[in-house]
């Protein structure tokens, strides 16, 4: 078989990835060859969150060095592709895949299905049923309970009147089905008053700078809805900076460690954050090891489910230790 | 005559586009009552300070004939190698006035090494500034990004580095406020207007910056000029790589802690565009520092517009294309 040019340039990075973390051994020798092979493919850490993916993968990985693991984290779908079909070269018998976009990754992921190739697909889903197990998170119900928490807390202490900013995140079907999910429980609730709604691209600087904004144009703000953490942060310190910390409280979301402490503290401007945790990569990763493990895969995969959807969960003071991870990333 | 109010046109256009924005926002916009407000005034101008100064060296360099696609890049690690200097010393006790200066001094050398690199390639490697500085794009994210795991890197102590990052000169006293609270220039407005001024001077009234023009437009004829073309080029990379290094530490401060993917993403494409508009000539051998400064807050206006009236975030940057082609059609030269 003859590597392309793109699939020998991607095995380069491949390994150049996971070479150095890893310390796996050459692949050439004798007792490598008879591993179970499994490529573990995430988008680049570009924000807090895939950071947290990233460090939650080599958690996972790290618990089965018998199994001969390839990481590639990628920037794009181009670079991700590139890095599957080297992963097929290298003749994985496992994919675990959290897809930079859906569309681009399909045709690939349709291919790795065709050989064979056992894939566990988590968090955006391919356009075609490919994957063995599909594990997501709610993004619906995410936007869904964020909000009515919102408005529960508002009916319950602000006499059912709020001004709330909407900060939404990096265009993609995970911010609109957040966004969209969210402003269905708004608009049912007349009570709300949406005075603002910018893109903070989850990102803490760019969130700080809208904010900076929406405050300026609104002398009175309740409540953010930050969607995000890294993007409560940034809105946060616009708050501060604008000395109406005192007015202004905010919902985030993720489980970033900092603000479920806030949270567990019992900070006034953070009476609660919501979760989708970057863990569910290593649930994935845990899934492929136990399907393909012992060889008995056919047998194992005759009881596993197709589709499994992590709920998001609150948290708030009285739970928020079961969120708090001290010496994760994120 | 018609020629001369285009070639009017031309060299001011893009006053007068700014001032068309500045107006159509203060007055006759929807929202024209909080675009005038001083806090919003001067949340436009914090906000793309630090664009602002990556922009006047970026300047430099593209009157030079190069461009520099590493300016991002070398924030963050600039970001990086502060905070991770400054840590280190706490670590070992120091007090936290010689853990920052001692930090800001490291993020500044970073910066003038990483030109110098950038400076290098182009003279003696002979390799275009394009692909120099491209490799230096990639390059230096990847080193912050492994310097910071690709995560956050946070200052251990933040005290000072706040004082650095939102402090500033008290402008208008609370009374007069409407809020109610005092309005401070913030030091990253004032070292924007401080890089710009020298810029402007080093570009138009000395004799380096008449070399620089030189360079960049007929290299053979600054050689035999006897201008030491190389050193020009390097010396302008060098300026670059300080100031995106005084960019990424003014953000870091504000912060007090670096996001190793995230500082100073695609600050060239805006620095860039800030030029452009500006009416530098991407060609080298022309270009203004005062014209970059006016192209930056054209940008930075027309963002808070979008803001400010809610324009969903997808169609800002069809917004801002179209106002960066259009910038430049005007100002193209007619006489070509």
């Amino acid at each position: 078989m003859t590597l392309t040019r793109r699939q020998s340039l991607g095995l380069l990075a491949a390994t150049a990835v996971s070479a150095p973390a890893f310390g796996q051994a050459p692949a050439g020798s004798a007792s490598s060859r008879k591993k179970v092979s499994i490529g573990v493919s995430i988008p680049a850490a570009d924000h807090g969150w895939t950071a947290g993916v990233l460090w939650w993968a080599k958690q996972a990985m790290a618990l089965y060095p018998e199994i001969e693991w390839t990481l590639a984290p990628a920037a794009n779908p181009e670079k991700q592709i590139a890095d599957i079909e080297t992963m097929l070269a290298k003749g994985v018998q496992g994919l675990v895949i959290l897809a930079t976009e859906s569309a681009p990754l399909t045709p690939v992921a349709k291919q790795a299905s065709e050989r064979g190739t056992f894939i566990v697909n988590v968090d955006r889903g391919f356009l075609e049923p490919v994957a063995d197990i599909f594990l997501e998170g709610d993004n619906k119900s995410f936007g869904r309970k964020s909000a009515q928490f919102i408005v529960d807390r508002v009916n319950k202490t602000g006499g059912g009147k709020a001004k709330v900013v909407v900060l939404e995140g990096i265009p993609c079907t995970v911010n609109t089905d957040r966004v969209t999910a969210a402003a269905e429980v708004f608009k049912a609730n007349p009570g709300i008053e949406i005075v603002g709604q910018a893109s903070g691209m989850w990102n803490r600087q760019k969130a700080l700078e809208v904010m900076e904004t929406l405050l300026v144009k609104n002398p009175k703000i309740d409540v953010v809805w930050a969607s995000d953490d890294d993007m409560a942060l940034g809105a946060e310190q616009a708050i501060k900076e604008a000395g109406r910390e005192k007015s202004i409280w905010i919902l985030g979301g993720a489980g970033m460690k900092d603000i479920v402490k806030r949270v567990k503290e019992n900070d006034p401007m953070y009476p609660a954050d919501i979760t989708y945790p970057p863990s569910m990569i290593a649930t994935g990763i845990q899934l492929a090891v136990g399907v393909l493990r012992d060889g008995n895969r056919a047998k194992i995969q005759s009881f596993m489910p197709r589709h499994m959807m992590i709920d998001v969960e609150l948290i708030t003071p009285a739970n928020a230790d079961k969120y708090y991870f001290a010496e994760s990333v994120y | 005559m018609l020629a001369r109010i285009a070639g009017l046109f031309e060299r001011y256009g893009v006053i007068v586009a700014f001032l068309v924005l500045l107006v159509w926002n203060a007055v006759f916009a929807e929202s024209a009552a909080d675009f005038r407000r001083p806090e919003n005034l001067r949340n436009i101008l914090n906000q793309n300070a630090a664009t602002g100064i990556v922009a006047v060296g970026m300047t430099l360099v593209i009157v030079a004939g190069g461009i520099d696609l590493a300016v991002g890049s070398v924030m963050a690690l600039c970001g990086a190698v502060a905070l991770v200097v400054a840590n280190a010393l706490a670590l070992r006790g120091f007090g936290e006035t010689s853990c920052v200066i001692a930090g800001l001094f490291a993020g500044l050398a970073t910066g003038i090494a990483c030109g110098t690199v950038n400076g290098l390639l182009v003279t003696l490697g002979r390799l275009p500034a394009f692909i120099a500085t491209l490799g230096g794009l990639v390059g230096y994210r990847s080193i912050t990004l492994a310097l910071a795991d690709a995560g956050e890197i946070r200052a251990a102590k933040t005290d000072l580095l706040g004082a650095i990052g939102r402090g500033g000169i008290p402008v208008i006293p609370s009374t007069w406020m409407e809020s109610g609270r005092t309005l401070t220039f913030t030091w990253n407005i004032i070292l924007f207007f401080v890089v710009a001024i020298v810029g402007q001077v080093l570009l138009s009234r000395t004799r380096y910056g008449r070399h620089l023009v030189a360079v960049g437009g007929n290299e053979t004829a600054a050689r035999y000029s006897a201008v030491a073309v190389d050193r020009v080029r390097l010396i302008a990379f060098v300026l670059v790589g300080l100031c995106s290094a005084i960019a990424g530490l003014m953000q870091t401060a504000r912060m007090a802690s670096v996001s190793s993917s995230q500082l100073g993403l695609q600050m060239e494409l805006d620095a860039i565009a800030a030029v452009v508009i500006g009416g530098t000539s991407m060609a080298g051998g022309k270009g203004r520092i005062w014209g970059t400064v006016l192209g930056l807050l054209i940008l930075a206006i027309i963002n808070n517009m979008l803001v400010m009236s809610a324009v969903s975030s997808h169609w800002h940057g069809a917004v801002k294309g179209m106002i960066i082609v259009l910038a430049v059609l005007i100002q193209r030269s007619r006489r070509a």
